[in-house]
């Protein structure tokens, strides 16, 4: 099979910084070039925005939704919209909220889980200090992890410990801890009064209203701490200020970009006692991470442009998770891309392969990597794959059969073009070679072009390497 | 929330909100996403809520007395005849019975008052008496039926009987093009207004389509913001002025002479769900931030009057039918 390298390149960008591209779209990123791509990814905000009148004219609680299947259609309809337009916007809430795992199981209230998902989309390629004073603040993740009942006289250190834990430095690295319990109280003490307005979760009588944070001078501690080796006066701004300062801050954002946009790591509790795959690669990204003062968007250019990124060994590297699959799939399908009814439906597809998104399963966020595989999720992510990609009324699909149609291919012309309209997809030679079998024979008992290519389709969408990102 | 109400009046003082029906509810006593509003030959109010996905059996038309007393409702998700998922609009005929648009099946069906299904008309398309997500709906005076038919950009007349009489209309911003249109009233006089959507303006047309005039809101006010449900009576046109959260009131000639924004008190529905939820109602008092927003209106999508000069708004994101009185 003849590979358009610089092609197959693109793909593999695109898989990674958004959701796949469709054939027209590859084009015109191919026609525009590898770093210049690059950058419109990194500034989804030079794109076009959705149009949210259309989308809220036909999905009308889009603003308000009133339960957690409600806030999970808008999150996974706002991905399918965008992944042509903005990608690395949604893909980067992507990873935020798995990395800053909240949860409506506990906030029970969706307009505040869903604006946590957007000030992701709006900070997350800017500065990790910016991103975290606002997470500080976030109502959904005051609420989630009890800052609200932190207080100068009897502080709750669940924000303080996650913060260190979970979202910023790790437990540890290169086999040391990173911070000791000590270093837990006085950052609890440092966020005390950081708290929110109201934690109403009922939408009866007249619907719900948005949460707002509310710094409470008169419950925050105003003593003296003492906070990985430094004393002052902290309020909450310092102590995210000495976390960015920390080599393991930058270890632990690197590893997370490598693991989410170049390949899958081991799951994060093991970080402190397991060395990162590619240390070479790590290294770089923390340097960057220190060059930019903690920008994002700096390093995530330093990552796509990298040998290791764009190595042969990076290509279906890691295992889709099952928003990659549904988002990805719709997109390339062209599915849903106007509001019509039935999308609750489709975009719970995630949820039935492990990933509820809005409702993780703690604070850890979902274990990744084949951790998303399990014989039930599986079948949901074939099954879900097959039925699209074998659908001809997508109009996605429908122009590749077209195209396919018009070439008068044999066999092999059909599944290799199949593999490359499906975003240059490289399948194992024998796994090539069996569906050309299956093809040919269909042929043979006069099956048309159109009958085998969505047969095709249906089973590339089965196979490991489209599976895999 | 649960502030009294004292008889607020509209901005320019013309208006004086006058009472509240509604409560989030998936059946009986309250509403759930109300979008379209209209009286009945018998006085009863009809309120149809649009509900969302997780909720189809949320999706129905409410009837209750316009002092709030819950008499009955009728629905059916789905797409066999009588049933309906993507209701638009509401109106009632000469004929004394209930005409519903349903955009997702491209259809308009009727019913009797209380709900007893009767037939239907239209399908999906572009030719003459199909439609293409139909959304407002309003009878003229000689009984015909003018709807606007949103993605085919244009509005259509039909027979009581769904037979289709005539059309005008297609995509653009001139004059007679419109941009999904979404509401229609017609006057007493057979002159037919259209609220197109995403031109943010109101066009008049002679009952034979000829255009005659556009209304954008900035004739004594800042324009109208993806206007949805209109109304017309007693000398003034209702504009629903939906992303802008307001009812426009404007005069014959387009001038904006007084604005609605939202006074709701507490319903009587309301009042007896937090008599036993006192716990909510106790939250809800101390978020006082809240108290003034959720008394405002929150994208309302239809309007209708009543003979005696009440102005029936479909709160939509509040759900909830706030009234006002013509002083």
């Amino acid at each position: 099979m003849l590979v358009d390298s610089q092609r197959a390149l693109m793909a593999h960008l695109l898989r990674r910084a958004g959701f796949g591209a469709t054939p027209p779209e590859l084009d015109t990123y191919c026609a525009w070039g590898y770093e210049e791509t690059v950058e419109w990814l990194l500034h989804p905000k030079d794109q076009a925005a959705l149009e949210e009148d259309i989308i809220e004219r036909y999905y009308i609680d889009w603003k308000e939704s009133r339960n957690i299947e409600g806030a999970l259609t808008e999150t996974v309809y706002r991905m399918n919209c965008n992944a042509g337009v903005r990608p690395l916007q949604e893909k980067i809430a992507l990873f935020w909220h798995g990395v800053f795992a909240t949860g409506l199981a506990k906030v029970l209230h969706e307009k505040t889980m869903l604006n946590q998902i957007d000030m992701f989309r709006g900070y997350g390629l800017g500065s990790f200090e910016e991103l975290l004073r606002r997470l500080a603040r976030d109502p959904a993740m005051i609420f989630w992890l009890d800052n609200n009942f932190n207080h100068q006289d009897a502080i709750n250190e669940n924000w303080g410990r996650e913060l260190l834990e979970l979202f910023s430095m790790g437990v540890g690295m290169d086999g040391q801890p990173n911070y000791t319990e000590d270093d837990v109280q006085e950052a609890a003490r440092a966020f005390t009064g950081w708290t929110i307005d109201d934690d109403n979760v009922a939408s009866i009588p007249y619907g719900k209203t948005p949460w707002l944070f509310r710094y409470d001078a008169e419950d925050h501690d105003a003593g003296t701490k003492t906070f990985l080796g430094e004393t002052g006066n902290f309020d909450g701004d310092d102590i995210i200020e000495i976390i960015c300062r920390q080599p393991s801050t930058a270890r632990f954002i690197s590893r997370h970009l490598y693991n989410f946009f170049v390949a899958d790591d081991v799951q994060v509790p093991a970080w402190q006692n397991t060395p990162p795959p590619d240390p070479d690669a790590i290294t770089a990204l923390e340097a960057e991470y220190f060059r930019s003062g903690y920008d994002i968007r700096s390093m995530l250019r330093a990552l796509f442009n990298s040998v290791f990124f764009k190595s042969e060994h990076a290509r279906f590297a890691r295992v889709k998770s099952p928003a990659e699959v549904v988002v990805g799939t719709l997109h390339l399908v062209g599915d849903f891309k106007f509001p019509r009814v039935g999308f609750m439906d489709t975009a719970l597809e995630c949820r039935y392969m492990n990933q509820d998104l809005l409702n993780p399963p703690s604070v850890e966020g979902w274990h990744t990597g084949k951790e998303w595989i399990d014989s039930g999720s599986m079948v949901e992510r074939i099954n879900f794959v097959a039925d699209n990609l074998g659908d001809a009324t997508h109009p996605g699909v429908r122009a590749i059969v077209t195209t396919l149609a018009d070439r008068n291919p044999d066999a092999p012309g059909i599944v290799d073009g199949c593999l490359d309209l499906l975003g240059n997809v490289m399948l194992r030679e024998d796994n090539r070679n069996a569906l050309v079998v299956q093809a040919e024979a269909a042929m043979n008992e006069g099956a048309g072009v159109e009958e085998v290519v969505l047969n095709a389709l249906r089973m590339i969408g089965s196979t490991r390497e489209y599976q895999f990102a | 929330m649960t502030t009294l109400v004292e008889h607020p009046v509209s901005v320019a003082g013309l208006y004086r909100y006058h009472d509240v029906i509604g409560l989030l509810s998936a059946g009986g006593t309250g509403f759930s996403g109300p979008v379209s509003v209209a009286l009945g030959p018998d006085g009863l109010l009809h309120v149809a809520s649009r509900a969302n996905p997780n909720q189809p059996e949320a999706v129905r038309v409410t009837r209750c007395t316009i002092e709030g007393d819950y008499v009955g409702e009728f629905c059916g998700w789905g797409e066999a005849p009588g049933q309906f998922i993507w209701v638009t609009a509401i109106a009632f005929g000469p004929d004394g019975n209930l005409y519903l648009a349903d955009e997702n099946a491209h259809r308009i069906s009727r019913f009797t008052p209380e709900g007893e299904f009767l037939g239907h008309w239209g399908e999906f398309g572009s030719g003459s008496g199909q439609m293409n997500r139909p959304s407002g709906m309003a009878f003229a005076p000689d009984g015909t039926v003018l709807i606007a038919d949103s993605l085919n950009h244009r509005v259509q007349r039909f027979a009581m009987d769904g037979s289709p009489l005539v059309s005008w209309g297609e995509y653009g911003a001139g004059p007679g093009q419109f941009n999904m249109p979404w509401g229609v009233a017609v006057d007493s006089g057979g002159a037919v207004y259209i609220s197109d959507w995403r031109n943010d303006r109101i066009q008049k047309f002679e009952a034979d389509g000829r255009f005659v005039a556009e209304f954008d809101g900035k004739n004594g006010g800042d324009g109208f913001a993806r206007p949805t449900g209109l109304a017309v009576g007693r000398g003034h046109i209702y504009v629903c002025d939906w992303w802008n959260d307001r009812v426009q009131v404007l005069d014959a000639d387009g001038l904006v002479i007084d604005t609605l924004i939202g006074h709701s008190g507490t319903s009587r529905w309301a009042r007896t769900f937090l008599d036993a939820n006192p716990d909510i109602e106790e939250k809800l008092n101390k978020a006082t931030q809240n108290i003034e927003l959720k008394r405002r209106f929150y994208r309302p999508t239809a309007v209708t009057l009543s003979a005696d000069g009440l102005v029936f708004v479909a709160d939509s994101y509040r759900h909830r039918v706030q009234i006002y009185q013509q002083l």
